[in-house]
């Protein structure tokens, strides 16, 4: 993986000193591995990974000679010093790292035609460039039992395991879940839990990207290919809104793995993936998965091919008397909206196109604060979290924040109805549902005192209570040093809201009798929140046409329906919640009949009898950044392989974008929507991620749970406004009261029948339906 | 050549040391009150440096000096740890202070906290010691309810307080990082160096980390004067050091006597009874397990930090092993290997392996399965563990391995043909 630190060679404090006979720089406090590196001198490594911490000096494998200094040097402990001279490649050092690979190698099996990691193994690759080439031990190896489930997705190969530490570091500083340790100690030292239970969390594959041996290996992609096999893909992943980089494996015109960018994108996610951003790849396919075109008439359902389905779509667009609605669901990718809006002016003149997702306007003065990426979190001194709670929703974030607190020594704040995932390290200051603005009143103060302060804000809460986004706003630019970030609520929501594609309108349209027929991409307005009302609106004739990657409410009732390749199959660009542009790439070949979206589309304005001017996503982006002031002069280029930040959006961007101004009123409960990526929809459908299924569930705290006298084994139907639903009770500490928490994305789409279109307060009345 | 008893305070005084009252009336706890009425912190430091008196751990680092690296402006509270892990083969010396003469180290850890401005000591014991630590415990509550320990000691505005805290048996902690490792509840493994102790140890505070002899050692320095304990031994080598003999000797135990005044020969033969009859020395490892060993033509060698260092040893622990010429210098070697494996700690890779592979090697030689060629293998690995790890343990399995094979040429050659035969009677090894 990323192995070595980045290192600034133009940066202030440069270090003069002799490496290898030339002179060169490093910035002062350079480990000298990094500065060997950058100056194109490999000094290898095991246990070093500055991602994880500071240097362990474990492996020795890094041995170097040092002028005036007795022995050899470890060079990831070293850091620069003016004039000093470093020889890596003198007898002496080469000795040191040839020894230490003989050592290294000593128990090591050398199983590497039949080890999932060989062929792209740092102990092999090393042990060609560095070793000595031939063994002298003759003595029997060691051996464990293998290999072994650390848990249900990492195997652990014990012979294998070098003992760099990573995984325990990585467990103990990065993820900071405390599970994993080293027992035993001399050559019986074995990786386990503490516990002796499986290592069940939510960043653990992670340990199998920085195991620079095969002793940790995927489940799912045990035995699936060897590295000259396959060939990798550099991507995005399509499963939350920060927009990780990642890299596909792909053989046999498959994903067969999903890992962290060897190179990785440092102001995104530092490399490291969350498990279902590593493992939700699985979920791809699947008995849901669309595989083939469906029409719908008078003689019944059919199964058909693209080009008849595209023209029976035609047909139904066509035929509408009065405009046609497009919704976009949150994966829409930018070229996927931005040829739906070309149609909108052209083939389809007239129509309304809006977004699955909250209405922007609550939220255009907070945007429009000095924003930042994740990287700025590590250089923060005060990070406040608004809302939300971002382990489970904006995974990677929360390990950016544990960094900042465990190295950096930042002071961490949530603020909310829950304490969430970072409760060990955040000072939690509570704020019951609706009460934020308060709250926010309180953390301005603390932002006012503090030197680089970052705020993390929650989409979804804020726009539920607009004064405290508004305040919120106020706070973030009273002070100049202060930096935002959204912790956004919907995939691609930042680049649809770019392109001024509003979250309202569409639905009031279409229960006024306005549109004729509606178009979807990516949407099923029926899983949404409000869907009671969507589904009432979508009672008459209206015809629909769906182009969705795999069945859900929306495809069972549509009139055509269209299976479009899913993110891991074709090209397309996502926009993260901070607001970067980064491309999707061709993975996959996906099912035979399945198209790209944005081709569907072209196809659509072509049989419309009003074809764009372009032919592929490359074009139809180029095209669209020639005409979206919110992307101007984006193209696959300018994003390059690690994305390019767009502006941020004008303070009165999508002004009008509201929906009915609402008070939640007072009976009832509070209803708080959360989002559990572990938890979702796509989750759900990878068999790997099986350890996180859970049920949906009405959530309360204990004072909650006795003021309505329910205990987690009764079932209780929540009735709100808008509509009804039946969930199990479970009961957890920390949680306001007079509250119920329901996660949003689950199979049953619970909480979204609770709830009004535009998301905003809801209070639902309880009763209990059933005592076990 | 005579014994002087100074930290053995219990042996001048001829009985057990574990009461508060006994320990007084054998004249402990006068230091104390005299430093803490006539005396700077900074004077006393100044007291132990003048005194000479070196670590008694093993390394023999000037303990006066290890004080002074301690930051003056830090903001962080100071902690002195005494190292109680006592686990080096052949070495028992603190076991008798802690068990007999327990006031003596309180005192002695409470001295060095007021030199250096601490808030707490910490007693790490290791963990096998289960009675000494309870003679600790109670020697700690004792002192603690005469108002010898807690907040403003003999009315004056120091406040110190000392924490026993054992060990769960593993050699390596008796390193100071790895102890502080395991002290701050963590796996104990040795830190990456820099930063030392001094500058952050325990809580990333700065420590101060000595030996228990050590820090009894300190209030009879300030009693007698630091002039007094420099007067003692070698300008080099000042004060008393403890011995611990044993083996193939008549009267095994612990005898203090005066550096530079005793020889080898005197110390086995006059202090510890001499070998059983009829036999010869074969090999003597003076401090302790970790050492190159001697031989017969060393005996003469005076007992200080710098002639042994001039016979081609260290003066260690003081952990004298003396093996007569009924035993076998490679079998021995291999005994000696077999634990530095078990006890490695496995977190450096020179010697998690390399001790594993020097054990087997040696297995094989013991075995008689071993070739001419294994031996240079043998000395190959000295070069790629040496020098390339992470902490003194490795050195100390290599050390006495290489002296073996220089000094005892025969013997291994006699190895390598026939092998080491089996001793009777003989223990059974544990691994």
């Amino acid at each position: 993986m990323a192995d070595y630190a980045r290192v600034d060679l133009d940066a202030e404090n440069q270090v003069t000193f002799e490496l290898n006979g030339r002179q060169v720089s490093a910035p002062a406090g350079t480990m000298l591995v990094d500065a060997c590196y950058a100056h194109g001198v490999e000094v290898p490594i095991f246990c070093y990974e500055p991602r994880i911490g500071p240097p362990v000096g474990a492996c020795r494998m890094c041995l170097v000679e040092v002028e005036g200094m007795r022995g050899l040097q470890t060079a990831c402990s070293t850091p620069v010093r003016p004039d000093m001279v470093v020889r890596t490649d003198s007898p002496a050092a080469k000795d040191g790292q040839e020894g230490v690979l003989e050592i290294l190698l000593m128990n090591h099996p050398l199983d590497c035609p039949v080890c999932d990691k060989g062929g792209e193994c740092p102990l092999q690759d090393r042990s060609f460039k560095f070793g000595g080439g031939k063994s002298r031990f003759f003595e029997g190896k060691r051996h464990f039992p293998k290999p072994l489930e650390l848990s249900s997705r990492i195997a652990l190969d014990q012979e294998r395991c070098i003992s760099c530490f990573r995984c325990v570091r990585f467990s103990q500083e990065v993820a900071q879940d405390g599970q994993l340790t080293m027992q035993e100690r001399g050559v019986q030292s074995q990786i386990t839990t503490f516990s002796g239970d499986a290592y069940e969390d939510r960043f653990t594959g992670n340990i199998i990207d920085v195991c620079p041996v095969g002793a940790l290996t995927s489940i799912p992609y045990r035995f699936v290919a060897r590295p000259w096999d396959i060939t990798n893909t550099p991507s995005v992943c399509g499963l939350c809104p920060v927009g990780c980089n990642t890299e596909l494996t792909l053989r046999d015109g498959d994903v067969k793995r999903v890992t962290g960018r060897p190179d990785p994108n440092y102001e995104v996610e530092e490399g490291w993936l969350c498990d279902v951003g590593r493992w939700g790849f699985d979920g791809d396919g699947g008995i849901t998965r669309l595989t083939r075109a469906i029409v719908r008439d008078a003689n019944g359902e059919r199964h058909t091919d693209l080009t008849d389905a595209v023209a029976a779509a035609t047909v139904a667009l066509r035929g509408a008397s009065k405009p046609v609605g497009v919704l976009l669901g949150a994966t829409a990718t930018v070229e996927e909206a931005a040829i739906a809006l070309e149609l909108a002016g052209g083939a389809l003149a007239g129509a309304r196109v809006a977004r699955l997702g909250i209405p922007a306007a609550p939220l255009a003065a907070l945007r429009a604060t000095p924003r930042a990426q994740l990287d700025e979190i590590e250089r923060a001194d005060l990070v406040a979290v608004v809302g939300g709670d971002p382990g489970l929703a904006q995974p990677i974030t929360e390990l950016r924040m544990r960094k900042a607190v465990l190295r950096n020594g930042a002071r961490l704040v949530t603020i909310g109805s829950r304490p969430g995932t970072l409760a060990d390290v955040a000072t939690h200051v509570h704020a019951a549902p609706g009460a934020l603005t308060a709250a926010v009143a309180e953390l301005a103060a603390q932002i006012g005192a503090t030197g680089r302060p970052v705020v993390l804000w929650d989409e979804a809460e804020l726009a539920a209570e607009p004064a405290a986004a508004e305040a919120l706003a106020e706070a973030v630019s009273a002070n100049g040093a202060t930096r935002q970030i959204e912790l956004g609520a919907d995939v691609n929501g930042a680049g649809l809201r770019a392109l001024g594609i509003p979250a309202t309108g569409l639905l009031e349209a279409l229960e006024a009798g306005e549109l004729g027929a509606l178009l979807t991409v990516r949407a099923d307005p029926r899983s949404a929140p409000g869907r009671v009302a969507w589904e009432a609106a979508l009672e008459g004739d209206v015809p629909v046409v769906a182009l969705a990657t795999h069945a859900d409410r929306t495809t069972d009732a549509a009139t055509v329906v269209i299976p479009v390749q899913s993110l891991l199959e074709q090209e397309g660009t996502l926009v993260s919640m901070t607001g970067r542009a980064q491309r999707v790439r061709r993975g996959a070949e996906g099912p035979a009949g399945a198209a790209p979206g944005w081709e569907v589309l072209i196809a659509l304005g072509h049989h419309l009898g009003a074809p764009p001017a372009y032919r592929t996503a490359s074009a139809a982006l180029a095209a669209a950044g020639g005409r979206y002031a919110g992307i101007e002069g984006l193209t696959y280029d300018a994003m390059g392989v690690g994305g390019v930040e767009l502006p941020r959006p004008a303070a009165d961007h999508l002004a009008a974008d509201a929906g009915p101004a609402r008070a939640a009123g007072s009976d009832g409960l509070a209803l708080v929507a959360t989002r559990d990526v572990y938890g979702g929809r796509e989750a759900s459908r990878a068999p790997a991620l099986a350890a996180f299924h859970a049920p949906a569930a009405a959530t309360v705290s204990p004072a909650t749970a006795a003021a309505l006298d329910v205990t987690d084994a009764d079932t209780v139907t929540l009735t709100s406004p808008y509509g009804a639903a039946s969930l199990p009770v479970r009961i957890v500490d920390g949680l306001s009261d007079d509250a119920v928490f329901v996660t949003l994305g689950t199979a049953d789409a619970a909480a979204e029948a609770l709830m009004p279109p535009d998301r905003g307060p809801v209070r639902v009345g309880v009763s209990v339906e059933a005592r076990r | 050549m005579p014994l002087l008893n100074s930290v053995y305070r219990q042996r001048e005084a001829g009985k057990p040391l574990v009461t508060l009252d006994d320990y007084r009336a054998a004249g402990g706890y006068q230091a104390l009150p005299k430093v803490l009425a006539e005396m700077d912190p900074d004077d006393l430091q100044y007291e132990f440096m003048r005194s000479g008196l070196r670590g008694r751990g093993g390394a023999g680092f000037p303990m006066g000096k290890k004080a002074s690296f301690l930051p003056k402006d830090s903001q962080r509270p100071k902690y002195v740890v005494c190292n109680a892990d006592e686990s080096e083969p052949g070495t028992f010396k603190d076991r008798e202070i802690m068990e007999f003469n327990p006031f003596q180290l309180l005192e002695g850890i409470t001295l060095a906290g007021y030199a250096i401005g601490a808030v707490r000591g910490y007693i790490y014991i290791r963990g096998e010691y289960e009675h000494q630590a309870r003679v600790l415990d109670r020697a700690v509550a004792e002192a603690r309810a005469a108002g010898l320990l807690g907040t403003g000691l003999f009315k004056s505005t120091f406040d110190f307080d000392i924490t026993v805290y054992r060990g769960a048996g593993a050699y390596i902690c008796g390193e100071e990082t790895a102890l502080l490792e395991s002290l701050e509840g963590k796996r104990g493994q040795p830190r990456l160096k820099p930063p030392f102790p001094a500058v952050a140890g325990l809580y990333h505070s700065p420590t101060l980390i000595n030996n228990v002899e050590t820090l009894a050692a300190l209030p009879p320095i300030v009693e007698k004067g630091a002039d007094w304990y420099a007067g003692l031994g070698t300008e080099k080598s000042p004060g008393t050091k403890i011995f611990c003999v044993s083996g193939h000797v008549m009267r095994p135990g612990n005898y203090e006597i005066v550096l530079g005044e005793t020889t080898l020969r005197e110390l086995i033969f006059v202090h510890a009874g001499g070998l059983r009859p009829g036999r010869r020395v074969k090999a003597v490892w003076v401090g302790g397990s970790s050492v190159p060993p001697l031989g017969e033509q060393h005996l003469d060698t005076p007992l200080d930090y710098e002639a042994l260092a001039a016979a081609g040893t260290m003066l260690g622990s003081g952990g004298c092993i003396v093996m007569d010429d009924s035993g076998s210098v490679v079998r021995t070697t291999l005994r000696l290997v077999t634990f530095y494996r078990h006890e490695s700690c496995g977190k450096c890779s020179p010697c998690r392996e390399g001790t594993s592979w020097m054990e087997k090697l040696l297995q094989r030689i013991v075995d008689g399965q071993a070739g001419p060629d294994d031996l240079e293998m043998l000395k190959a690995l000295f070069g790629r563990i040496s020098g390339r790890t992470l902490c003194p343990l490795a050195e100390g399995a290599v050390g006495p391995v290489r002296t073996a094979l220089e000094l005892f040429p025969d013997d291994w050659a006699d190895a390598l043909e026939n092998g080491v035969p089996v001793p009777e009677p003989m223990l059974p090894v544990s691994s």
